[in-house]
């Protein structure tokens, strides 16, 4: 096949979308496989930022993810084509009508890197402290495992797990890279030593052999590797010598570095420079995070934008074509739903999200916000001022924000848009009457992300009564929370897909969010790098990477 | 002499330790903390509840005087404590980075010194106006220069065009060349032009013209007369810039992806993360100190006029 320049791995949940699925299937082989791996040789990785706290359910944070993902293997495999459960550690799992009893079977003769078995009992622990959290450790509770009761070690390779109330998204969080296992050592840990990668002891492919804090990763491939996901077409060791993880922080040093012979994989390459690095013959890789798309969201707490018809009219005052059109590429799709058009129950809502500056100041003028002096809007002698925190990890998310602002300055209402540091970001977003807009995203390939997003007692991104907020005064929605609430327990696949869809309509009708763009997570690689892999939010995975001779 | 030392070294301990409880407590006054920012992210998804143990189980809610003592008390035990942010003990945190920033710093400066030194003398010895008016203007070209913009073009020149460098896997010599020049220029620059001045104005005293009328060459005035005397001011802008030096390179760190204690500073204080910053202040107080101290002993060394006055004082 010619050379691929840019695979962003389409993929379809439902088999309605099976033609999208063969494209990316196709696209996913060619060239790719079409040489024998080879095998040996160190690739070196150049990361943006360095990683933090590697307790595995932190290890959201991109460069978290990026090394975690190497070390830890988990006990399901979520085929990143067609988003089903696959076989892992776990070789089998039994499922009870209402999702509250979970029983795994462990693939025999699996090892941890220090040498101790991976089986039912180190599983247990393991969920044991992700789903009830340790106080005198201080290691928090997982984000995918609400409602956790605890386990039951049946026999050396059968565990079990209890939940107090039906829990149908745990079985794909058993396969996120926060669900990650670790040796019993690793358990013991206090929560603020958890930053040491050396520390953090798994089953992977990849062990980490020697690290300079803040600058660089030796990763080291283990030979007696041999429990890879079972349906992959790579078994046994990675073909890879090891990796090593180099901390760039400047843009231009690791493109150069890159074209340069320097580094065989980049991470976070903006989308300006796209067609600098493929002109040169390298490649893009822009795997979709697949689960909240990147967005704005409104805080109806606050007063000024309590009234749905100054969100609405906010929403078709954002031209998200133009955003995409003037600072991304076509790796950036413009956003059709709250969710990517890859994650699951995504359901087309683009009618309701059409740039209507018309109807935006009509919307304004019927909620009696009426053009004053300086061209902005005002009601009770209040002015229509709004604020938010530009966030760090979203790609140009300041000039985004920047852009929306000229837009919404159009209908006259104006943006306020912070960088801050982040005690005061922290702190102003968990404050409606600070930051009454604020970006927001999340990858996560299942329909729980979005009761995560949205329900008060996680990120809560709404501001609702009873988050972890203490200046919310008194916005709640109860019928959004219950939608919520229906998609943790409905153990029906059908009718659970409809609530996502469901909830896409309400928390679009009511203005909630605006979302902007699907987002992806940009890499580049030289053409000689065969076999570079992402699970199914767009995490590196380099088990089955290789380095094609010159 | 005795006396002198003992009541520097009192001095420098005072310092510490108002630089240590100024620290504390003005970073006590920022919006949030550490913990806040770490578990209260919407990210970590955590409930109220989870989030008050959390801030039991680190005691970040007991009185201020409480901590004060706590910290005081650890720091005195050799203790850092842990970073929240990153999750390792601080001390190891110094450790990784502290020794690259000194390396580094006392590189960047001697290079910046040899420039200095090679500058002025050359501005000096030549006799043609043109190239002395040239040589006097490139420390003004230096200091306009952004470091961060000097950093990348040396990496695309040096390393990416003509490939003599590796920035990415580089060994432990060629790890500095590109830093070690970045730093210097803009930090010689100064340096350069007070020690061209102070020559200019030594050159117009009446011991040299009594020099030059026994016979002396114009170089060997300058090295034995004027080089003394003109090296004054610029040890004390020396000694100044040295620790600027030490928190200021994390430009140059960024650039070329070093470990060091401005990049960690950095990165400290965008997360409030009080236990780094806190030693962090220690040291960099400590350098301060230090070097002040040096520079100051040595004053009497150049200039053996300045060693009864320090007699005297103390």
């Amino acid at each position: 096949m010619f050379q691929i320049q840019s695979r962003r791995f389409i993929i379809g949940a439902a088999a309605s979308l099976a033609t999208l699925s063969l494209a990316g299937l196709a696209l996913g082989s060619g060239n790719a496989f079409a040489q024998a791996p080879v095998k040996g040789g160190v690739l070196i990785y150049l990361e943006q930022q360095p990683h933090d706290n590697l307790y595995p359910p932190a290890g959201g944070f991109y460069p978290n993810g990026g090394v975690l993902n190497q070390i830890t293997d988990k006990l399901t495999y979520q085929n990143p084509k067609t988003l089903e459960i696959e076989p892992w550690i776990a070789e089998s799992w039994t499922v009870n009508a209402d999702a509250t009893e979970f029983t795994f079977k462990i693939r025999p003769g699996v090892t941890f890197s220090d040498g101790t078995p991976l089986d039912a009992n180190a599983v247990a622990k393991n969920f044991d402290t992700y789903g009830l959290g340790n106080k005198a450790q201080k290691l928090p509770i997982s984000e995918v495992l609400t409602n956790y009761k605890g386990s039951e070690v049946v026999d050396p390779l059968t565990v079990k797990f209890f939940f107090s109330r039906p829990s149908v998204g745990f079985l794909q969080g058993t396969s996120v890279i926060g669900s990650g296992l670790v040796s019993l050592k690793t358990l013991s840990l206090p929560f603020e030593a958890l930053g040491d990668a050396t520390k953090i002891i798994g089953s992977g492919p990849f062990v980490v052999t020697n690290e300079v804090l803040g600058r660089e990763l030796t990763m080291t491939a283990r030979q007696d590797y041999a429990w890879g996901p079972k349906n992959l077409e790579h078994q046994g060791r990675a073909h890879l010598d090891g990796i090593k993880y180099v901390v760039t922080p400047e843009d231009s040093v690791r493109i150069g570095a890159l074209l340069a012979g320097q580094a065989q994989v980049i991470r976070q390459v903006q989308a300006y420079d796209e067609k600098q690095v493929q002109s040169k013959g390298f490649i893009i890789y822009a795997p979709s995070t697949r689960g909240i798309n990147n967005s704005i969201v409104f805080r109806p707490d606050n007063p000024l934008v309590s009234d749905v018809r100054v969100r609405r009219a906010l929403l078709h005052a954002t031209n998200t074509k133009e955003i995409v059109a003037t600072l991304f590429s076509e790796n950036y799709p413009q956003a059709k739903s709250i969710i990517a058009s890859t994650a699951q129950g995504f359901v087309d809502n683009s009618g309701k999200l059409a740039y209507d500056p018309a109807l935006a100041a009509k919307l304004l003028d019927e909620a009696g916000w009426t053009v004053g002096p300086r061209n902005l809007r005002q009601k009770d002698g209040k002015e229509l001022v709004l604020t938010a925190y530009e966030s760090l990890p979203q790609p140009q998310n300041k000039e985004t924000l920047q852009l929306v602002a000229q837009q919404w300055a159009k209908v006259g209402v104006k943006l306020n848009v912070l960088a801050g540091d982040a005690g005061s970001r922290v702190a102003d977003n968990l404050d409606p009457a600070k930051t009454p807009v604020a970006p927001a995203m999340v990858g996560r390939a299942d329909p729980d992300v979005i009761r995560s997003q949205y329900y008060p007692t996680t990120r809560n991104v709404l501001l609702q009564k009873g988050g972890v907020s203490q200046k919310v005064q008194n916005f709640s929605d109860e019928k959004l929370n219950k939608l919520l609430e229906d998609i943790a327990v409905a153990t029906d696949p059908v009718k659970r897909l409809a609530l996502v869809g469901e909830v896409q309509a309400y928390v679009i009708d009511q203005g909630y969010a605006i979302p902007v763009f699907e987002e992806p997570q940009a890499f580049a690689a030289s053409p000689r790098v065969k076999g570079f892999t992402f699970e199914a939010v767009g995490r590196p995975s380099f088990y089955s990477t290789w380095i094609a001779p010159k | 002499m005795v006396h002198y030392l003992l009541g520097r070294f009192g001095q420098a301990l005072a310092v510490l330790a108002l630089t240590f409880t100024a620290a504390f407590l003005l970073l006590q006054v920022l919006p949030g903390d550490a913990i806040m920012i770490k578990f209260m992210a919407p990210e970590m998804a955590l409930t109220p509840e989870q989030i008050a143990d959390i801030r039991a189980a680190y005691g970040a809610d007991l009185p201020l005087w409480e901590r004060y003592l706590s910290t005081v008390g650890q720091f005195l035990t050799g203790n850092f404590g842990y970073s929240i942010q990153a999750g390792v003990p601080v001390s190891k945190l110094l450790l990784t980075n502290l020794p690259s920033t000194l390396l580094l710093a006392s590189l960047g400066f001697t290079a910046a010194l040899i420039l200095t030194i090679l500058l002025a003398a050359a501005s000096n010895m030549t006799g043609m106006g043109w190239l002395r008016a040239g040589l006097q203007a490139l420390p003004s070209l230096f200091i306009s220069v952004p470091v961060f913009w000097l950093g990348i073009m040396l990496i695309q020149i040096f390393s990416f065009q003509l490939g003599l460098v590796s920035v990415i896997s580089p060994g432990p010599v060629e790890k500095l060349v590109l830093p070690v020049m970045t730093l210097a220029i803009p930090i010689s620059a100064p340096l350069a032009q007070i020690l061209m001045r102070n020559i200019d104005q030594v050159l117009t005293q009446p011991f040299v013209a009594v020099a030059r009328a026994k016979g002396a060459s114009r170089s060997w005035v300058l090295w034995r007369h004027v080089a003394r005397n003109a090296l004054l001011p610029t040890l004390t802008i020396a000694g100044v810039l040295f620790g600027e030096l030490l928190a200021g390179a994390v430009v140059t760190e960024a650039v070329f992806g070093l470990s060091g204690l401005g990049g960690l500073t950095y990165q400290a204080v965008g997360n409030h993360d009080t236990a780094v910053l806190q030693a962090i202040v220690v040291i960099s107080a400590l350098a301060f100190v230090t070097i002040n101290l040096i520079v100051d002993l040595l004053y009497p060394v150049l200039d053996p006029r300045l060693g009864s006055k320090v007699g005297a004082t103390a």
